[in-house]
């Protein structure tokens, strides 16, 4: 096995691709949170007076806060007042136009990121709302989105123009005091996608976002907020890169889906922050809040990850089921290697009847890393013949890393089912046997076994994601067979 | 979020002096575990290992008072064994039997000497994690006697043991039963403990049993918890095992205001094996909280966890296992299987199973269902004449009978049975 350890060996030592900085100029504030900074950042936005108060309101509760440290991770504590929480590429203009108005070196970026955000968008049938460090750059497509009724653009471009949709939904779902890091995000947050789907559409194309933290020393803060109204359908997808850097960057996201009667949206994530290097220094903070609200009836929200980066991810994407047969689904990938640590996972509260939810996630740790899935799965009283099925396995790769599993669940109603199944195991001898013997060499048989481990998530993702994902596990797993 | 207020912390009263009748060297490590428990807080809804459960303790300034013994008190159960009655904490020998077999020593703490209680006293609590079960740091500080077994190498105890735990709640106050085994390399026992209560006032037992055993060494433990709807139970069981020796633990629980089991089980060496059955059934407004704990320190070991939760009217049921597989534990094998029945909507289950593994080379696997009775059952057995009463029974005790048929004293098999039966019948008096 010694040769295959060696060319494993060379697969893992793979480097960040997206590892490069954009030269750029940027507008970025200094380092420090108070009030002030609040103020500056939403007269920078010239944001109205209810979204100031909504953002300190914020600011005050999360003043009162503590930070949280159950989570299966262990970093140094974050110097909230060493961050910058404004960065924006400088523009020429107030707003891009068009594609042409934007900055030819972003777009540049874009292009080595490999977005689809020019002609390559129209191929691919992909609008993009693409969000550089804190503001949205370009949105596109917005035109045969419009035709539809469909509204696409960046969250700061809503509170200006759909003032009265924001107030209603901003917070519904995640209130600004939900949790440390969901309210810093309410008080800082800087831009971020606004989607809302009108009645009776089926969105004609699958919308996305990209995320990227480009400037140093920032934090990124970025706020989704998606509005699927009755009988409607939306396809959301996220991903996101980040640069090289020393230092750990923090990224603070929360996203909030709603989904009225008969309303279905799924949201994929494909998140390749920058895990940091293999030494473990360096990464992102990936502390997220995504939760969707199945508000009406037979109403479904579906969250699909692929999660490769970040060197701490704190992530627990959630369904709560309020409509009677609302369906809530957790699809999830975790791949962490190096000195990555990972604790994610979902919370599925069924409150309406017959409400059902599935859980499928699939943890995968190699080198040094620790990966832990952390579920709840919370049956109301309300919640009659409600079901759940949840299944987590962990594969491990290497005698150094660590795999974990904490699933809470509480039942609360007589009518409700609920199954409950994990494993833990590695990639057998037998089946790197199996693949040898017919003359497949090791990190590609690696590669097989895992990209089969997966299948069940990947095969829910939309086909263009599919495709990256798995080219992504291959990436950052590379061979840690030995 | 609410911001966190100061934990409310232990009553100074539930500190007095104990074990005026231990050897000197006992005397001296409950002082000294009573002061480092001064100020200690108790837990809330925020202490992780106390979440669900919390609530249910209700620890009155009266409670601290240690209820008085002596009084000579009889077995409840028929067998066929020996057996030793602990009363309100302390050892009673005049209404115990205590075999007299070359290569086993039964006794009590009062009567060990100098040299033997020292040995003791540093070994005490070696089986458990103090911070997982910060409750049961009490019984170090305030038992009053305790029940001391050792057995020398090759010592087989063919029969049972069972040691009858009886608590008299005529007033209120609180007892600390211990038990301490030391089993040699290649000794045999079973070991039953049963834990009851006369009296209704409210009553606190808090209860720590330990095992050590040496290599090969073979024992079986069965736990009753039967006391009275008055007393709050909190229970330890620590249990440590060297190379192919085996623990195999049947723990069955009936619900109270505040029951809660912890059971911690460490694989130390090579070829270690443990299974754990637990069942606890609840109802009206009792609670049962089990927590378990296995340690897969050493390569080559085996663990296997079956527990099954029946809560029915308003009460609440709870299972926490955790499977810890530590940095070298190569070819582990740990299978943990939690079931739970939830017969009423006003009732509330839950569980909590963990994996924690650090090897790659393991298999390890843990299932958890919360469900009700099968309906087309129901209707299978119902349309054959039986009433719905005795078919629910049935049915309910067919979801537990698969643990309790494992235990392996008759008498105690049949008992359990029966008063499980019993307790489950009460349960659908209304349908």
């Amino acid at each position: 096995m010694a040769n295959t350890d060696k060319q494993v060996n060379e697969l893992i030592k793979r480097e960040y691709e997206h590892g490069f900085v954009t030269d750029i100029e940027a507008d970025t504030f200094e380092p420090g949170l108070n009030e002030d900074v609040i103020r500056r950042l939403s007269a920078i936005k010239q944001e109205p007076e209810f979204m100031l108060e909504w953002r300190l309101k914020a600011y005050r509760r999360w003043l009162e806060m503590e930070e949280p440290e159950w989570a299966h991770v262990d970093f140094p504590k974050v110097d909230y007042q060493n961050i910058a929480y404004y960065s924006a590429p400088k523009r020429k203009e107030d707003m891009p136009q068009s594609l042409d108005d934007v900055d030819p070196e972003l777009l540049r970026t874009y292009e080595k990121l490999g977005i689809p955000l020019h002609e390559r968008a129209a191929l691919a049938g992909v609008a993009v709302d693409a969000v550089f460090d804190s503001v949205s750059v370009a949105t596109t497509f917005k035109e045969p989105l419009a035709k539809a009724g469909v509204i696409f653009c960046p969250i700061s471009e809503a509170v200006h123009k759909y003032p009265e949709l924001v107030k209603k939904y901003l917070g519904s779902v995640v209130p600004a005091g939900d949790n440390y890091f969901a309210a810093l995000n309410s008080a800082v947050f800087s831009d971020g996608s606004f989607v809302f789907i009108p009645k009776g559409v089926r969105c004609p194309m699958e919308l996305s976002t990209y995320f990227r933290i480009n400037a140093a020393n920032t934090g990124q803060f970025e706020r989704t907020l998606i509005i699927a109204e009755d009988s409607s359908y939306v396809s959301y997808l996220e991903g996101c890169t980040a640069p090289m850097r020393d230092e750990n960057q923090l990224h603070a996201a929360v996203v909030e889906l709603v989904a009225l009667d008969d309303a279905q949206i799924k949201y994929s994530t494909v998140q390749n922050w920058y895990p940091g290097d293999e030494n473990g220094k360096g990464g992102i903070y990936n502390f997220v809040t995504k939760r969707g609200a199945c508000i009406g009836k037979n109403s479904k929200i579906s969250w699909t990850q692929v999660e490769t980066g970040s060197a701490i991810t704190w992530k627990y994407p959630s369904c709560v089921l309020r409509g009677e047969n609302s369906v809530g689904e957790f699809y999830s990938v975790a791949l962490t290697n190096n000195y990555q640590q990972a604790d994610t996972g979902t919370k599925m509260i069924h409150l309406g009847k017959n409400t059902s939810s599935t859980i499928i996630s699939k943890g995968i740790s190699a080198g040094r890393s620790s990966n832990a899935y952390r579920g709840l799965v919370k049956f109301g009283p309300g919640a009659e013949g409600a079901r759940n099925f949840t299944q987590c396995d962990s594969l491990l790769i290497g005698d150094q890393c660590g795999a974990h599993t904490f699933p809470y669940i509480e039942s609360k109603n007589k009518g409700a089912i609920v199954e409950h199944e994990a494993t833990t195991s590695k990639v057998s001898d037998e089946q790197m046997f199996l693949c040898r013997q017919r003359g497949i060499d090791p990190e590609q048989a690696v590669s097989m076994i895992v990209n089969g481990f997966c299948k069940e998530v990947f095969k829910e993702l939309p086909m263009e994601f599919a495709v990256e994902a798995g080219k992504l596990l291959e990436v950052s797993l590379e061979g840690s067979v030995g | 979020m609410v911001m966190t207020k100061a934990a409310p912390t232990l009553n100074a009263d539930f500190l007095e002096a104990a074990g005026s009748n231990l050897p000197s060297p006992l005397q001296t490590l409950l002082a000294q575990r009573g002061k480092a428990l001064v100020d200690m807080p108790l837990p809330t809804r925020r202490t992780e290992n106390w979440k669900y459960s919390s609530r249910y303790l209700q620890l009155s300034d009266a409670m601290a008072s240690a209820l008085p013994s002596g009084r000579k008190a009889g077995p409840a159960l028929a067998f066929d064994g020996y057996h030793v009655v602990i009363h309100n904490g302390v050892v009673v020998p005049e209404a115990s039997d205590f075999p007299d077999i070359d290569g086993i020593e039964i006794l009590s703490f009062a009567d060990l000497d100098d040299i033997a209680a020292q040995q003791l006293a540093e070994r005490l609590d070696n089986t458990l994690d103090s911070n997982a079960v910060q409750m049961s740091r009490l019984n170090t500080a305030r038992f009053e006697d305790g029940l001391f077994i050792r057995l020398k190498p090759n010592a087989v105890m063919e029969k049972p043991l069972f040691v009858i735990c009886e608590t008299d709640a005529h007033a209120t106050g609180s007892v600390y039963p211990r038990i301490y085994v030391e089993a040699g390399t290649n000794s045999q026992m079973t070991l039953v403990e049963e834990y009851m209560s006369t009296g209704t006032e409210p009553a606190l037992v808090n209860t720590v049993s330990e095992f050590s055993l040496a290599d090969g060494a073979n024992i079986t433990s069965v736990r009753l918890s039967l006391e009275g709807t008055n007393t709050q139970h909190i229970g330890a069981t620590g249990a440590r095992l060297l190379a192919n020796a085996r623990f195999d633990s049947h723990c069955v629980g009936f619900g109270g205001p505040l029951r809660r089991h912890d059971l911690q089980v460490r694989l130390e060496a090579a070829g270690a094996e443990c299974r754990l059955n637990g069942v606890a059934v609840t109802q009206g407004k009792q609670h049962y909280d089990n927590h378990t704990t296995i340690e897969h320190v050493a390569p080559h070991c085996n663990s296997e966890e079956t527990y099954r939760n029946i809560a029915a009217d308003e009460s609440h049921a709870i299972f926490n296992g955790r499977i810890h597989i530590h940095k070298d534990a190569q070819k582990s094998n740990a299978n943990m299987s939690n079931k739970n029945l939830l017969l009423s909507t006003g009732a509330e289950i839950d569980t909590k199973p963990e994996l924690e593994i650090y090897a790659d080379d393991v298999k390890c696997a843990h299932g958890a269902t919360i469900g009700r009775l099968d309906e087309s059952a129901l209707f299978y057995l119902v349309s054959r004449g039986i009433d719905r009463r005795e078919a629910n029974t049935l049915l309910s005790m067919a979801f537990i009978n698969e643990l309790i048929a494992q235990i392996p004293v008759e008498a105690v098999r049949e008992t359990v049975q029966a008063r499980l039966n019993q307790f489950i019948e009460q349960t659908f008096k209304g349908a």
